[in-house]
């Protein structure tokens, strides 16, 4: 993606983030249907690749394409936020290979070598074990180094350059992100311990600090994109990371539910949980509210008779995948996430396929939305384009990707809905009642469904990944 | 055939309207701030606002059913009506504020 246009390192840097976590995106997709046919067909690869192993890599892709997106999202940013270069670029550099080398062989060895003699070699060398950040413990500790250089760079960045509120929300954010990474890295013989640790790390990263980042992503695009006014969408994202953390930390608690922790935590977990929607309610009318606040001085500007220039979308399918964050958010982690998160439910819906559902568009709403946002904003940068428009491959992605998702996600509500019925409120959630839930016929049909729908979300991420190699090169921008 | 064990939290029939009235939740409540946004900021006309304020009546009620249909405890009611009051409250004050900046900056 990198050209003449694109003058600073840091931005050039963020471009090979960006063209890496394409790349994972799409080997997380891959993986995806291969669980996804295991479900309709068992012995699809069985003794290949088994469904363990492929819900690994599919869940772990997930993680990992996500944080090179967002580191690459802030290397970006960094140079136009600060008004300097990033500062010690060369390790920053060295970093992103050092990363994606690790990367690299950690999905080698859950490929070929998969299963390991579950003692401390299987830890260090084959796989943690621990759902999301599975990487074996030297890979851990490569993470560690790569995320303490890269806190540092925006440290350095942040202090030296221009301090915008956007990029001091970004430190005190991403040195939480990289701190409790540590929390899952550490061995105890306890499955309640365990869990009550590994749970710092994915809650507190995906209802805290990921959603900070968001916020911060969505302030910084929509100045760049709509020419909002930065002391309001400032406000904005201060307010919106008061009420995050202020809701997500301890809603950490709806993971307490039913793990062995006290039982003070159902009624923290149900309190901070109910809250938790709400910021999300906010980021939404934040949107809203720039977008319309814009759209108003457009029209009285042509109704005065002014240039409107400065005031119209740069970066149309940018926005698009923003204001889908926007929507995508709220229902994927609001609504779907509302909806199972009160003990009194929770009970019933634990574990089953609505938890699959809840993640998958969640994860989809809040952040793969926002990050695809970002590296239309790169590709915008880096063929030195003024406004960016659709193309058709563009179109086609992003509605294929959303439907597919979308579809995925009625897909395993129903199953869910079938699971809670019969496995656990008629059958009263015993191993046999388990079984008894898979064999229904709503409960097969709708893991039918939900391949269906997998294949489309993959025929989308196909156009999505062509438009982004190509757009840069079509004739319907204005340069 | 295995006998089935009802389990007595809730009742079989209940869980339908629970996830629709706790999803209802969340959708009227944003359509309340999100409609007193956009009539603020122009985006609607002004007759629209009264609908607003039907969708934060409508989002207690479906609080109510929520509540209700979970058995909520006495202080956990309690804690919902003061919940439906602030968000009552909530985007008026964000917007008073937004609107002071906006003020500010003469924008």
């Amino acid at each position: 993606m990198a050209n003449n246009y694109l003058k600073s390192e840091s931005k050039q840097l963020a471009t090979w983030y960006f063209t890496f976590a394409a790349i994972i995106f799409g080997a997380q997709l891959v993986f995806g249907l291969v669980v996804a046919i295991q479900f309709v067909v068992p012995g699809f690869l069985y003794g290949v690749l088994d469904f363990s192993i492929a819900r690994i890599l599919h869940i772990n892709a997930l993680v990992v394409w996500m944080v090179f997106a967002m580191f690459g999202s802030v290397y970006w940013l960094l140079p136009d936020e600060t008004g300097i270069e990033t500062v010690g670029i060369k390790l920053g550099k060295l970093l992103f290979w050092i990363f994606a080398a690790a990367i690299v062989v950690v999905v080698l060895v859950f490929l070929l070598v998969q299963v390991g003699p579950a003692d401390n070699t299987t830890i260090w060398f084959i796989t943690e074990g621990r759902e999301y950040i599975e990487a074996p413990r030297w890979a851990d500790w490569g993470i560690v180094v790569v995320a303490l250089g890269f806190v540092a760079n925006l440290f350095l960045t942040g202090m030296k350059g221009r301090q915008t509120g956007i990029v001091t929300v970004l430190m005190a954010d991403m040195i939480a992100f990289s701190g409790l990474y540590l929390a899952g890295m550490f061995f105890t013989n306890n499955i309640s311990v365990d869990q009550y640790w590994w749970w710092w790390v994915i809650h507190l990263w995906v209802e805290a600090t990921w959603e900070v980042f968001v916020g911060s992503i969505a302030a910084y695009g929509l100045i760049k994109m709509i020419g909002a006014h930065r002391q309001v969408v400032e406000m904005w994202l201060w307010i919106e990371v008061a009420m995050l953390f202020g809701s997500g930390i301890l809603g950490l608690g709806h993971h307490y539910f039913w793990i062995g922790t006290p039982e003070y935590w159902w009624e923290i977990g149900a309190l901070f949980s109910a809250l938790e929607p709400l910021p999300l309610v906010a980021m939404f009318i934040h949107v809203l509210y720039d977008w319309g606040k814009e759209t108003g001085l457009q029209m009285a500007e042509v109704h005065e008779g002014h240039k409107i220039e400065g005031h119209t979308i740069n970066n149309k399918p940018a926005f698009t995948w923003f204001v889908l964050n926007a929507f995508g958010n709220f229902l994927g982690a609001g609504i779907w996430g509302f909806f199972h998160t009160l003990p009194q439910v929770n009970l019933y819906t634990h574990g089953t396929q609505f938890t699959a559902a809840h993640g998958h568009l969640a994860f989809f709403g809040a952040y793969a939305t926002i990050l695809v946002g970002m590296m239309y904003i790169a590709v915008q940068g880096s063929n030195g384009i003024k406004v960016l428009n659709h193309t058709k491959a563009s179109l086609w992605g992003v509605s294929l990707i959303t439907g597919g998702v979308m579809g995925m996600t009625i897909a395993l509500t129903i199953a869910g809905y079938v699971q809670v019925l019969v496995s656990r409120a008629q059958m009263g959630a015993t191993w046999a009642a388990y079984f008894d839930g898979q064999d229904g016929v709503w409960f097969q049909q709708a893991m039918d469904w939900r391949l269906l729908m997998g294949v489309v979300t993959f025929v989308g991420f196909l156009f999505l990944a062509k438009d982004l190699l190509s757009t840069g090169k079509s004739a319907v921008h204005i340069r | 055939m295995m006998e089935s064990m009802i389990r007595p939290e809730i009742a079989l029939n209940d869980f339908l309207p629970i996830f629709i009235s706790s999803a209802f939740v969340l959708v009227f409540g944003s359509l309340y701030v999100g409609i007193y946004t956009a009539v603020k900021v122009n985006m609607l006309k002004k007759w629209a606002m009264p609908l607003a304020y039907l969708f934060w009546f409508l989002t207690c009620y479906m609080l109510y059913i929520m509540g209700s249909l979970m058995h909520v405890g006495e202080f956990t009611a309690k804690v919902l009506v003061v919940a439906m009051i602030g968000y009552l409250i909530l985007p008026h004050a964000i917007y008073y504020m937004q609107n002071q900046v906006h003020e500010e900056n003469g924008h």
